[in-house]
């Protein structure tokens, strides 16, 4: 297994606030990779500092061995990095397959067959985007709107998507739905990096995990190593 | 009645010109995200980038035309190196008070450079008119009201096609929908907010240029009065919904050119922006219906 994205000693401040401090991570290819922690523990700090978004105050990030800390936003994109954006950030006017043709603007090149053949695999993952395609983006439902930024994500066929918060505010049902999904995204050989505050649902799928905590990685290990922690089983499962 | 009837037909053909000094407006105020106050200077330098083409080369229209938008392009890239860029990440009224100044610059810049008597565009199309007859009704058209009809239903036909058909355009959209989320799809944005405002610019261009031609002569500071009226007809549409801010535009026009039928020519704004409030009183978002945002 090869390493994919490593985060080492990264310091983030947003202004005077200290949001991360020496955070180090790393993701091996084919891997299912959770974050875990309380609200403003900089999980999404994280996944903002490796998608160029904030600006870091120190450490690195490097994917496959390349150097991308001070890389663009846009640019980093284009070396197969996805991100799925906490709050869903579709674009609401714009109709259901323009935002699926959006998430292929990270790749200048590409073809309309390969956009078409693209978007077929994601009508196949979520049949009802098939059933919107001409709706507005906007007029979706909350978990609709998840499924297609998580599908315009999937659509640049990056090797690394980044989840944040994906069940955030959705019915259990779906919940359940969108976590199938991210192992069968997995099994399409794709590697996830996960953010969740269902803790103990994302230990279920996760092969490893990190817990932060007031931007420190404070425990790390396989997911049902993690499950079985009691420091955690106190702080998150509330057991 | 056939007065009124020839008032209703310079109020589309002016509408049409404000229609497409909207559509620019909006598209501009769609991608950067703040209204501007450059417009009016944008049009002025389209219509003397016509006039000087007109004087060089002749009567040539279609040259004339290229010329005003790539004159307006020009000079937007300008004002957004100036204005936006250096403050992307500052206040926002900062942009807004730069763009105020800067319009003050090439206002006066302009009468420096070009001078400040009026430059008059004669016989650009050929004054010629064509009268129809509705039973003992005759209506008028001028050839030159048809063109430019035609001219700016052309053009919003091609923004249109380039807005919803071509990747480009939906990358503008995207950014002007939500500048975060176009960063994470891999969109460099400033490169596309910086096209979107060109573009705008250039439809504003050719507008001034048409305006000219439409009045016979213009000055550096007419287009000051035009760009309020660009920013009314925008406002009508709620600000960035192209289709609905050249809905306004037109009907600013005909309004403007119905109420001079039963007062005076001097009333002219006075109807323009009496309709713009009461409009605005009835419905504070304009005519737009956003789709896609859940109430």
């Amino acid at each position: 297994m090869s390493r994919m994205l490593d985060i080492s000693n990264l310091t983030v401040y947003y202004g005077y606030v200290n949001a991360l401090s020496d955070v180090s991570i790393h993701v091996d290819e084919g891997e299912i990779i959770t974050l875990i922690g309380s609200n403003g523990a900089g999980k999404t700090t994280t996944l903002m500092a490796v998608s160029g978004l904030v600006e870091k105050a120190g450490g690195t990030v490097s994917y496959r061995g390349q150097d991308i800390t001070k890389m663009h936003a846009d640019r980093i994109v284009k070396l197969g990095i996805a991100h799925v954006p906490e709050g869903r950030k579709i674009f609401p006017q714009l109709t259901v397959y323009e935002n699926l043709v959006a998430g292929t603007f990270g790749k200048p090149g590409i073809t309309k067959q390969q956009i078409a053949d693209l978007a077929d695999q994601c009508y196949e993952l979520f049949p009802r985007l098939k059933e919107r395609m001409t709706q507005a983006g906007g007029s979706l439902s909350g978990g609709e709107q998840q499924m297609l930024a998580i599908a315009r994500g999937l659509m640049m066929d990056p090797q690394l998507i980044m989840l944040d918060e994906p069940s955030l505010g959705l019915a259990p049902i779906v919940v359940e739905e969108i976590f199938e999904l991210i192992g069968r995204i997995r099994d399409a050989g794709k590697t996830v990096l996960l953010i969740e505050q269902n803790a103990s649902v994302a230990l279920q799928i996760a092969d490893r995990g990190y817990v932060l905590e007031t931007g420190r990685v404070s425990l790390t290990g396989t997911g049902s190593e993690l499950l079985s922690n009691p420091e955690v089983k106190r702080a998150y499962l509330g057991v | 009645m056939e007065y009124v009837l020839n008032q209703l037909i310079n109020g589309i053909c002016q509408g049409a010109i404000y229609a497409l000094m909207a559509i620019g407006y909006s598209t501009i105020v769609g991608v950067v995200g703040m209204v501007t106050f450059t417009y009016g200077e944008i049009m002025m330098i389209g219509a003397y980038g016509a006039f000087y083409i007109f004087l060089s080369c002749g009567n040539n229209i279609l040259l004339g035309l290229l010329m005003s938008f790539g004159c307006s392009f020009v000079l937007c890239i300008a004002v957004y190196k100036l204005c936006y860029e250096r403050f992307f990440n500052a206040p926002r009224h900062i942009s807004l008070l730069c763009t105020i100044g800067f319009s003050m610059l090439i206002k006066n810049l302009a009468q420096i450079v070009f001078g400040p008597e009026t430059k008059s565009m004669l016989n650009i199309i050929p004054n010629r008119i064509f009268t129809l007859h509705l039973g003992s009704v005759a209506v008028d058209f001028r050839l030159l009201q048809i063109v430019i009809m035609l001219l700016v239903v052309f053009l919003a036909l091609m923004l249109t096609f380039f807005f919803n058909r071509t990747r480009a355009g939906i990358a503008l959209r995207a950014v002007s929908q939500n500048k975060d989320a176009a960063y994470l799809v891999g969109i460099n944005v400033r490169r596309t907010a910086l096209l979107g405002n060109c573009i705008g610019c250039g439809f504003g261009g050719i507008a001034g240029c048409l305006l000219a031609i439409y009045y016979i002569n213009f000055q550096s500071y007419t287009f000051g009065s035009f760009s309020m009226k660009a920013f009314s007809a925008s406002v009508l549409g709620g600000l960035v919904d192209l289709r609905m801010s050249a809905l306004g535009g037109l009907c600013l026009g005909i309004i403007e050119n119905l109420g001079i039928t039963v007062s005076s020519a001097t009333f002219r704004d006075v109807f323009a922006f009496g309709f713009l409030i009461l409009m605005l009183i009835i419905r504070p978002q304009g005519f737009a219906v956003k789709k896609g945002t859940r109430v």
